[in-house]
């Protein structure tokens, strides 16, 4: 039992020590102790995306444990970043936290936190992947329809880490024997398809170095400039999506005139051009349309697999560079898949975005998710930050006061977001007989009106009863 | 004999013998009307689902956008709407242009479900209104014909008229256009008129007037009407049958509705200054003169001023005809319109309106067309018409005028098989009810008047006489049983052959979308053409949004409504001018196309070319009118026997003419076009391989062309020479010497970048 | 908050989707039944013999019987009300 000064004294260090804790959070510095022993990097580039897949081995060199570490990204590349994520030696999620570092205002920083800390003196490998979209540069800007489509890359040779670098290797994947230029600092290597660099070995931390590579890419370039996606949940046991996609091919742009002639007689015209690609939608899913604004799109094909229903999908027209197109992709599936309960409490457990192609990347998402009337204390929770925008309410069949509708959106998506979110919502379900019950009502007004029609008199006069035919 | 004209099917004049008869009767008319009204719907959803819910053809595209555009902008806003994407340059004023019946309808069925939050789209409002109002006009016409003839025979016109070809032709789902609502005014107003004429009633003339209004906001084919009742008042005054309740009925109805159809922008001032609507008011004269006469004469009844009524009636009349020929003399009334004009005088369209006479649905109608659309009931309805002349009163003047008149008219043309058909249906189903009456009469006659009668023989001589008559009149309609059942098989057959040949001709003839092909394999799977929908879809997404498209007018409405771009030429064809320079710019060499495609201001041309599958619809088959066309403005620059061989044969091979080989529509369909069969190049429409190949376009280059190489999109080059005069030869010196350096200069572009 | 989902249970619909066709004929058909009796009640009866009672009763059982016909309609139909 303390006396009451020192409680009072205790408390007041604790809510300080707690005040620069939360404060610490946003600005950390780069400790001294860590020291990377090796780096194996794979930069695939072989897709419009840029994918970097780093193996870091992390040396503590000081003295007491290390419970985390700072991820950094080049000033140059931040702004492409979608996506950066780290995994242990076991394979398992680590947490990310964005972080700033004082007097690196430049690039951008993430915190990792280690599940187990590293003791001094010892190593611990964590996997990072990044993905970077819009990094691949079409050059030349524009080319006929029978052209090979050349990109430019420009990374980083080196890895570029808060802390100093013992020894690393990068390999560029390009899965292409076509490559122009690339840079040529010694130790490399070009074999057919990738090129390999390193070892380097000792290299301080934050250096950058410029590798640029400009090779042909053929793999598709298409993104989606906006994807709106629609979730509407009916307790009658079913979840309709739909999902309007505008989607733009961002390679090279087609110059000069289109020949439908070669198009048709040459397999190899157009060989940037995207004609089909493929969408996956969940195992259960039925009832697939897939139209625009003039009607149905007849050609496409649908295929139930095991673990999805894949649909080849091709659009009015071949896609060349700078062109575009827009489509309406919709489907159904039953609720028990997605939907869970307990009382009057239910959890919406479902996709925030789902695949469109393999290598996607889409500009802007919006996800509106749309629940029955009458839901209230809905609580929502994301996998990634997104900016929730305001509820709106939806009104359709059977509706007097709207449905509330819950928004959120989110830039710079690509494949690896495809993650579930979570939506808490109460809904007492003896609303659900208020439908049935307002068409009820409104077929027994109909009648009440003829009940009281009948009984009206508009005879102006009484002298002859006029037949009634 | 009037025993037949008198229903005994519960119209409340005869006591029923047992209490639910006229319950049960007004239950089966309304489960027969309904289920009528069920089988028209059905059997208009052919294309729906075939394919899908979309609008067919091309007038009901520019429906379908203005009824979107009122839908989001609000009712004032369409009213005043200047269409600028349409006519580049001049716009359209559609506000003023177009009868906003249809668009209103649909605009109010919409705001009327979405206030109840049914959100059902506009496209598929538009595409099921037709089939929806099928049924209604299946309950007006039994109206009509039960006000005419019985409750029976009212059942088997409206069961006529619910799937009859000839009706369901301009009314099947997506296509959305004036027909399908005008058909139901048209029917609702005459069953309104016979009405208010066999009451007199002020109530029903005032219903009459507001059905008419509907009419005018509906179709320009109101005329119709107008014409038609004041024939049929006319008839009457000749017929010697005027009564007061014709002068109440007429002269509402005239009064009212003439003010009330002057509130639609379109119609305005015409019904008192143009020749088409005089008839209403001559005749509105005539009959104030003679009723005037006729209340004189009433002063005094012994007789002694009938000569003076009819010479005074006589007077009368002469004295509004002079007035009217003198007023279209001097100007005040305008003549008969272009397109009315050309109903009389049928070849009147041909030298001076090309355009009219352009048209497949204005040509004269064939025999088979006839029984194509109406099928048996082409043979059954002069019998309708003459039992209504046998038994004439009042409203069976009026049939006897429509029947004549619809079918006077629907001989001109194949388009006006659509007003015959009502007509038909309801003098069918007299006749289809008369029999049955004659057929099913025997079995009711002999049961209740005989037992009463009976009763009393014993009791009074004087009775027997009574009884002497019947077995004479049974005698007169002495069918035996035989002759009864085999009478009414045949016609069982008869009308099951009916609704059998109804439905095949719906569904093989009209329910194509016309925007959508399909062909059939030889295993039976279907291949869908969709290069329509994909060229448009092209055009919204990859040009620019102020774009001008240069086409043929007929896919002006598709190109506005599917692709949104600006069009120059539209199926509205109120420009004839401007066509023609449409028309000369395709006629003419590349050259002189361009300076015309430079004056109107031009980004892209897009023509229809059905070599490569045998689309027999393309640019090339219509091509000849479009020379015509322009040869009526531009006589001396476009002749028509230039684009034949020297034989007069109209050919694209090698035989054809120069000026044909280097026009532009012929060149736009045939560049490049080097597939489609063997040997390749060749044009499978019109069975030939093409004269001149291999050639160079100057000043357009290809921007699409669709998959079945149906649609073709180019684009045009900005040119830097624009003052060099346009004939000289340092002119085309000096573009084909633009020509290559700009072409140097995109491959030295390429060159270099790929060298960078 | 992840944890709760053990203790939820996967949410199916009320009544089973199959049902829905035979549902709603059955419903409709009882309320088209109910409706012509109600209408030919409307026809046949005069100023005098009409009984409020029953017309009130009869267009309350149609009402009822066609509404929950309509709802099961939409839902066969694949409108997820």
């Amino acid at each position: 039992m303390m006396p009451a000064m020192a409680q009072l004294q205790f408390c007041v260090l604790f809510l300080v020590y707690v005040a620069t804790q939360c404060t610490s959070t946003n600005v950390d510095t780069v400790s001294s102790g860590i020291n990377i022993k090796n780096v194996d990097r794979t930069i695939d580039i072989s897709s419009q995306l840029v994918k970097i897949t780093s193996k870091v081995t992390l040396e503590n060199t000081g003295k007491s444990p290390v419970k985390n570490f700072l991820l950094a990204v080049e000033g140059t590349g931040k702004a492409k970043l979608a996506f950066i994520g780290t995994k242990d030696g076991n394979n398992k999620d680590l947490r990310n936290v964005e972080t700033d570092v004082k007097g690196n205002d430049d690039a951008k920083f993430w915190r990792v936190d280690l599940k187990e800390s590293i003791n001094a003196g010892s190593t611990a490998s964590v996997v990072v992947e990044t993905v970077y979209t819009k990094a691949l540069q079409p050059y030349p800007t524009s080319i006929t329809q029978q052209e090979e489509q050349l990109v430019k890359y420009l990374g980083n040779l080196y890895f570029y880490s808060p802390y100093p670098v013992s020894s690393q290797k990068t390999n560029v994947i390009l899965n292409t024997k076509a490559v122009e230029t690339f840079t040529k600092v010694k130790p490399f290597l070009q074999l057919d398809g990738s090129i390999s660099y390193g070892p380097y070995s000792n290299t301080a931390a934050f250096t950058e170095k410029e590798l640029v590579v400009h090779y042909k890419n053929n793999s598709p370039f298409l993104t989606v400039t906006r994807l709106e996606r629609l979730i509407e949940v009916s307790h009658w046991g079913n979840i309709a999506i739909e999902e309007t996609i505008e989607v733009e091919h961002t390679g090279a742009k087609l110059k000069g005139p289109f020949s439908r002639y070669d198009y048709q007689q040459d397999h190899h015209s157009g060989p940037a051009s995207v004609r089909s690609y493929k969408t996956l939608l969940p195992a259960s899913a039925s009832d697939v349309y897939y139209r625009d604004t003039n009607g149905n799109i007849s050609t496409s094909n649908m295929r139930v697999k095991k673990d999805s229903v894949e649909l080849d999908l091709r659009p009015r027209y071949p896609l060349f560079g700078g062109w575009r197109s827009h489509y309406t992709l919709g489907y159904n599936v039953p609720s028990y898949e997605y939907l869970y309960y307990s009382g009057n409490e239910y959890l919406l457990k479902m996709r925030a975005v789902d695949h469109v192609f393999d290598d996607m990347q889409i500009d802007e998402l919006i996800t509106k998710v749309i629940l029955p009337e009458g839901t209230t204390n809905i609580k929502a929770n994301f996998p990634f930050a997104v900016t929730r925008l305001p509820d709106s309410l939806h009104y359709t069949y059977l509706d007097t006061k709207g449905r509330p509708v819950i928004t959120f959106t989110k830039t710079n998506i690509v494949e690896n977001h495809i993650q579930d979110f979570q939506l808490r919502y109460s809904f007492p379900r003896i609303l659900m007989l208020q439908e049935p019950l307002l068409v009820v009502g409104f077929l027994y007004t109909l009648f009440l009106c003829v009940i009281i029609y009948v009984r009206l008199d508009f005879s102006i006069h009484k002298s002859e009863h006029p037949h009634k035919d | 004999m009037t025993t037949l004209a008198e229903p005994d099917l519960g119209n409340g004049r005869n006591k029923p013998i047992f209490n639910n008869t006229t319950g049960f009767s007004t239950l089966i008319t309304v489960t027969v009307l309904l289920l009528a009204w069920l089988a028209g719907f059905a059997s208009r959803l052919f294309a729906v689902i075939r394919f899908e819910s979309i609008i067919h053809e091309f007038d009901p595209w520019f429906n379908y956008r203005s009824t979107a555009y009122m839908v989001q902008h609000g009712f004032y806003n369409f009213l005043n709407w200047f269409d600028e994407r349409a006519w580049y340059p001049l716009g359209r004023i559609v506000g003023g242009t177009v009868y906003p019946g249809l668009m209103i309808t649909s605009g109010s069925i919409h705001w009327l479900l979405h206030a109840l939050n049914i959100p059902i789209h506009i496209r598929d409002i538009c595409v099921f209104l037709a089939p929806v109002f099928s049924g209604l006009t299946a309950i007006s016409t039994y109206l009509l014909t039960a006000e005419l003839w019985s409750r029976g025979a009212g059942l088997f016109a409206a069961c006529f008229i619910a799937i009859v070809p000839g009706y369901s032709s301009r009314s099947v789902a997506g296509s959305y256009d004036n027909e399908g609502i005008a058909i139901f005014a048209l029917q609702l107003t005459y069953f309104l008129w016979l009405r208010s004429l066999k009451t007199g009633s002020v109530f029903w003339s005032i219903c009459t007037a507001i059905s008419y209004f509907y009419m005018v906001s509906a179709w320009g084919g109101y005329v119709f009407i107008i014409n038609l009742i004041p024939l049929h008042v006319f008839a009457l005054l000749i017929m010697g049958r005027f009564s007061q309740r014709l002068f109440v009925s007429y002269s509402v109805f005239y009064i009212v509705g003439l003010l009330l159809s002057m509130q639609i922008p379109f119609v305005g001032f015409q019904p008192i200054r143009t020749s088409e609507h005089m008839a209403a008011s001559g005749v509105f004269a005539l009959l104030m003169a003679v009723g005037a006469l006729q209340y004189l004469h009433s002063l005094n009844p012994k007789g002694q001023w009938k000569k003076l009524l009819i010479v005074g009636g006589l007077m009368a009349a002469g004295l509004v005809f002079l007035m009217v020929v003198f007023l279209t003399y001097i100007g005040v009334i305008a003549p008969w319109s272009g397109r009315f004009y050309s109903l009389w005088d049928t070849a009147y369209a041909k030298i001076h309106i090309p355009i009219i006479a352009s048209v497949s649905e204005h040509q004269p109608t064939t025999w088979s067309s006839f029984f194509f659309d109406l099928h048996v009931l082409v043979c059954t309805f002069p019998v309708g018409l003459w039992y209504c002349v046998k038994n004439i009163n009042d409203e069976r003047v009026f049939v006897t005028l429509y029947a004549l008149s619809a079918v006077y008219f629907a001989g001109v043309m194949v388009r006006l098989m659509l007003t015959l058909t009502p007509v038909v249906c309801v003098l069918s189903g007299i006749a289809f009810s008369i029999l049955l009456d004659l057929l099913l009469r025997d079995d009711d006659l002999p049961t209740a008047p005989v037992e009463p009668n009976d009763k009393n023989l014993y009791d009074k001589a004087g009775k027997v006489k009574k009884r002497a008559p019947e077995p004479t009149s049974q005698a007169d309609f002495g069918l035996g049983m035989n002759v009864r059942s085999g009478a009414l098989i045949a016609f069982m057959i008869l009308l099951m052959l009916f609704s059998v040949h109804c439905t095949w001709a719906t569904s093989n003839a009209y329910s194509s979308p016309s925007i959508v092909l399909a062909s059939y394999g030889n295993d039976g799977s279907r291949k869908i053409l969709d290069d329509f929908r994909e060229a448009y879809g092209w055009l919204s997404q990859n040009t620019a949004e102020d774009a001008r498209i240069m086409s043929w007018w007929d896919y002006g409405y598709q190109i506005a409504g599917m692709g949104n771009r600006t069009t120059l030429v539209d199926n509205n064809t109120w420009n004839n001018s401007h066509i023609a320079l449409v028309g000369k710019a395709m006629a003419s060499n590349e050259t002189a196309a361009y300076d015309i495609m430079t004056m109107l201001d031009v980004d892209y041309v897009l023509v229809i070319f059905g070599g490569a599958i045998g689309y027999s619809g393309d640019d090339i088959n219509k091509f000849i009118w479009m020379v015509r066309i322009a040869e009526g403005e531009h006589p001396k620059d476009i002749h028509e026997a230039d684009y034949f061989t020297e034989k007069g044969e109209y050919r694209v091979d090698s035989e054809a003419s120069k000026t044909m080989l280097n026009c532009l529509m012929y060149k736009l369909s045939y560049y490049r076009y080097d597939s489609g069969g063997s040997p390749p190049g060749y044009d499978r429409t019109r069975g030939a391989l093409p004269g001149n190949r291999g050639f160079k376009l100057t000043y357009l280059e290809e921007a699409y062309t669709t998959e079945h190489w149906l649609v073709r999109i180019y684009r045009l080059f900005e040119m830097f020479i624009t003052s060099v005069p346009t004939d000289s030869v340092v002119y085309d010196f000096l573009t084909v010497l633009a020509k290559r350096i700009e072409n140097f200069m995109m491959i030295a572009a390429g060159c270099g970048s790929r060298l960078s | 908050m992840s944890l709760e989902i053990e203790s939820m249970v996967r949410y199916a619909s009320p009544i089973n989707p199959a049902v829905f066709p035979h549902l709603t004929m059955l419903l409709l058909g009882i309320g088209i039944f109910f409706t012509a009796w109600f209408f030919v009640y409307e026809v046949t009866s005069t100023k005098i013999s009409r009984d409020l009672f029953k017309e009130l009763l009869l267009s309350l059982v149609a009402a009822l019987f066609s509404g929950f016909g309509i709802l099961f309609l939409l839902l066969w139909v694949g409108i997820y009300v």
